[in-house]
C-alpha cells in the first residue's frame, strides 16, 4: 500500500523511468519542478515554445546539468497542439499543461483525433495525504465534469479505481457520497450511489467495495455510522470519496486544502496518457510527487 | 462579537437557565446531553414525548426525572407540534430535536411561522470554529432545501445574516459557493451568485456584504497565485457567511468536523428562537455545545428584543 508523497517518488524510480514528459509553455515553476524530477532521473523533459527563453529560464537552474529537449514553436496554438500530437503519438509519456489556458487545454486533450482518449470519459482525481497516519485519499471528479451524468460516474469511478488498485490499495474501499445515507427519490445523488453500491456487489466494478449513499459523518467515521444503523467496511476507512457534482468535488477539494492544510496532488484519468493540470491549490512543495504519481500511471495500466 | 465556542459556553452558564423543549429524548448521547446541561445551568428542560422510553434512557445516564417538567405523548408529529408551538408561544426560550424525523419538526416550524405572518423559512445553519480564526464562520442552508432556488437562497441568507446579527457581527460577509472554475461554463450556483450580489447591493438583506470570491482559493490566493507549501495557507480572508449551492454540497461540507481540526454548531433560526436539530450521528458534546449556542441566541433574541 503506497501511503505517502514520499513513497509514490520511490516507487516510480521502480517504474520504467525516466520516461519523457512533454510541456507546453513553461514558465520558471514548471522547471524548477520538471529540474528536480529530471536530476532524480524520473524524467526527460521536452519543452515546446519559444526555444531562446526556454533555454533562458533554464539556465542556472538544475536542469541546466540534465538531459532536455526543446521543441521550437512561434505561438501558443501552435504549442498546444504540438504538445498535446506529441504525447498522443506516444513520443512521450505524460503531458503537462504548463502555460496553456485551462479551457484550451482540456479541449484538446478531449479532442478525439487527439489520440489521447481510450473510449472512457475523462475524470480528474485529487489525491491527499492523511496527517495523522500513512495513507492516501482520493476525491474524484474534482475538476473536469459539471454534473456528470450516470454513465460518466460510472467511468469516473473506474478510473480511481484503476489508480487506487495501483496505488496497492485492494480491494479499494469506495465512499458514493450525498447528502444523506438513506435513498431518497429528490436527492438524485442518493440513487446514483445506491446504483453503483449495488453494482459493486454484483462485483460490475470487480474487486472493489463501493458502499452507498453515505453522508459525510458515515463515510468518515464509523462509529456514527453506526449510530445511524450504516454497518460496512467503507465507514470510517474510505479509499475513495466520489462526489456527486463539481459544486461538491471542487469546494471539497480545495476545502481540503486551505483549511484542512491537507497536502495534495491530482491527474486526470481516462486518457491513453496521464495528464497533469496547472492548478493553483496544489502547493509547488508537492508537484515532484504529482509527476512522479503519474511516472507510476504511465508505467501501470492507467 | 462573540467568537469562539469557549465565549459562548461561558455566555451560557451566565445567561442560562433558558427553557428548552426537547422532542422525544430518546436517545441515550442526547439524554446525557440534556443532563449535563441542566447540571451546568444552560437550561430546565421541558421533555415532551414517550413515558416509558425517556425514562429508561434517563435511567440508563442516571438522570433523575424527579424535578424536570414532562409532557407526555405518543405521536411524533404531535410532539413536534407541541413544542415548536410552545416557541412560538413564547413558553420556551428554544427547542430541540430528539428522535423524531426532522421534517416533523420543519413542518411545525413552517406552521408556525406562517400562522405568525413572518414570512420566513427554514434553514440550517452550521457555525464552524476553526482554531486560529478568531470569529466563526457559517455554512448555509445544510439541511432544509435539497436544490435551493434564488428566491430559497435570499430566504436562507437573511436567516444567517439574522444570526449573525444577534451574535454581533454588524456587517457579516458572505460568499456565495460555487464550483465555478476555469472550465465548464457558468455553473447556476455562479449565476445565482452575481445576482444575489446585485440583491445585497440593493439592500435586500440589511447590513451585510456578499464578496466577489466564490471558493476557498479565491479567499486565500492572490490572483495569478500558486499556493507554494503545505499548510502555509492564509484563510484570515474567509467570509463569515458561505451560501452552499445544494444541500449534497452543504451538508457534506459542513460535517467535516468529523475530519478535521473544527467545530460544529448547528441550528435553524425561527423568528422566535433557536431550534436545534442535532444529527443522529452526533455525539454528547457536541450536543451540549449546540444546547449552549441555542441558549446564547436565544438570550439575544429575548434581551435584546430582537426579531427577525
Amino acid at each position: 500500500m503506497t501511503g505517502t508523497f514520499k513513497e509514490i517518488i520511490d516507487r516510480a524510480h521502480t517504474a520504467d523511468s525516466p520516461v519523457r514528459v512533454v510541456t507546453a509553455l513553461p514558465d520558471a515553476q514548471d522547471v524548477d519542478i520538471l529540474g528536480k524530477a529530471a536530476a532524480d532521473n524520473l524524467i526527460t523533459p521536452l519543452f515546446v515554445g519559444n526555444g531562446r527563453e526556454i533555454e533562458v529560464l533554464v539556465k542556472g537552474t538544475l536542469l541546466a546539468s540534465c538531459d532536455f529537449d526543446i521543441v521550437d514553436v512561434k505561438n501558443a496554438p501552435e504549442a498546444l497542439a504540438t504538445a498535446v500530437a506529441t504525447a498522443g503519438r506516444s513520443d512521450a509519456a505524460i503531458l503537462t499543461q504548463g502555460g496553456i489556458e485551462h479551457a484550451a487545454f482540456i479541449m484538446a486533450v478531449s479532442d478525439r483525433d487527439a489520440g489521447l482518449l481510450n473510449g472512457k470519459a475523462t475524470s480528474y482525481v485529487s489525491v491527499y495525504q492523511l496527517k495523522k497516519k500513512d495513507k492516501l485519499i482520493l476525491v474524484t471528479d474534482t475538476y473536469l465534469h459539471n454534473f456528470p451524468t450516470f454513465g460518466e460516474k460510472q467511468s469516473i469511478l473506474d478510473n480511481a479505481l484503476t489508480l487506487a488498485r495501483l496505488l496497492e490499495y485492494d480491494p479499494p474501499k469506495v465512499a458514493a457520497l450525498a447528502s444523506i445515507e438513506q435513498v431518497n427519490p429528490s436527492i438524485p445523488s442518493t440513487l446514483d450511489a445506491a446504483i453503483l453500491s449495488k453494482m459493486s456487489q454484483r462485483k460490475q466494478f470487480g474487486n472493489a467495495i463501493v458502499e452507498g449513499p453515505l453522508d459525510i459523518d458515515c463515510a468518515l467515521d464509523r462509529q456514527a455510522a453506526e449510530r445511524k444503523g450504516v454497518r460496512s467496511e467503507v465507514t470510517g476507512n474510505a479509499d475513495i470519496y466520489l462526489v456527486p457534482d463539481i459544486d461538491v468535488g471542487y469546494l471539497l477539494a480545495e476545502l481540503l486544502v486551505f483549511i484542512g492544510k491537507m497536502p495534495c496532488i491530482g491527474v486526470v484519468l481516462g486518457t491513453t496518457k496521464p495528464v497533469i493540470l496547472r492548478q493553483p491549490f496544489i502547493a509547488h512543495e508537492n508537484r515532484v510527487a504529482e509527476i512522479a504519481l503519474a511516472v507510476m500511471i504511465s508505467g501501470g495500466e492507467v | 462579537m462573540i467568537t469562539t465556542l469557549d465565549d459562548v459556553s461561558r455566555l451560557a452558564r451566565e445567561k442560562g437557565p433558558k427553557r428548552l423543549a426537547v422532542l422525544a429524548p430518546e436517545d441515550e448521547e442526547f439524554m446525557k446531553a440534556v443532563k449535563e446541561c441542566r447540571d451546568k445551568g444552560y437550561i430546565e428542560p421541558v421533555l415532551i414525548g414517550h413515558r416509558g422510553r425517556m425514562k429508561a434512557v434517563a435511567d440508563t445516564v442516571e438522570f433523575d426525572l424527579g424535578t424536570v417538567e414532562q409532557i407526555f405523548e405518543l405521536d411524533r408529529q404531535a410532539i413536534a407540534n407541541l413544542g415548536t408551538s410552545m416557541l412560538f408561544a413564547g413558553n420556551v426560550d428554544m427547542a430541540s430535536k430528539g428522535q423524531i424525523p426532522t421534517s416533523f419538526i420543519y413542518r411545525s416550524i413552517i406552521r408556525e411561522e406562517a400562522k405568525a405572518g413572518t414570512g420566513r423559512t427554514i434553514s440550517v445553519i452550521s457555525l464552524w470554529e476553526i482554531p486560529d480564526l478568531k470569529r466563526f464562520i457559517a455554512f448555509t442552508d445544510t439541511g432544509a432545501n435539497i436544490y435551493p432556488d434564488l428566491k430559497a437562497k435570499k430566504a436562507v441568507i437573511r436567516n444567517a445574516v439574522f444570526l449573525f446579527h444577534v451574535l454581533g457581527y454588524a456587517t457579516p460577509r458572505i460568499s456565495v459557493l460555487s464550483g465555478q472554475r476555469e472550465i465548464g461554463g457558468v455553473l447556476d450556483s455562479y449565476r445565482d451568485g452575481v445576482l444575489l450580489r446585485e440583491a445585497a447591493e440593493a439592500g435586500e438583506f440589511g447590513s451585510c456584504e456578499i464578496v466577489e470570491a466564490v471558493s476557498f482559493s479565491d479567499f486565500s490566493l492572490a490572483p495569478n497565485t500558486r499556493l507554494q507549501t503545505n499548510g502555509n495557507t492564509d484563510i484570515s480572508g474567509i467570509p463569515e457567511i458561505l451560501l452552499v449551492p445544494t444541500l449534497d454540497t452543504g451538508n457534506i461540507l459542513c460535517k467535516l468536523d468529523f475530519f478535521l481540526d473544527v467545530h460544529r454548531r448547528s441550528l435553524v433560526m425561527t423568528s422566535r428562537g433557536p431550534a436545534l436539530i442535532p444529527s443522529r450521528s452526533d455525539f454528547c458534546d457536541s450536543i451540549v455545545g449546540e444546547i449552549a449556542m441555542g441558549v446564547v441566541v436565544a438570550d439575544r433574541i429575548r434581551e435584546g428584543g430582537l426579531t427577525a
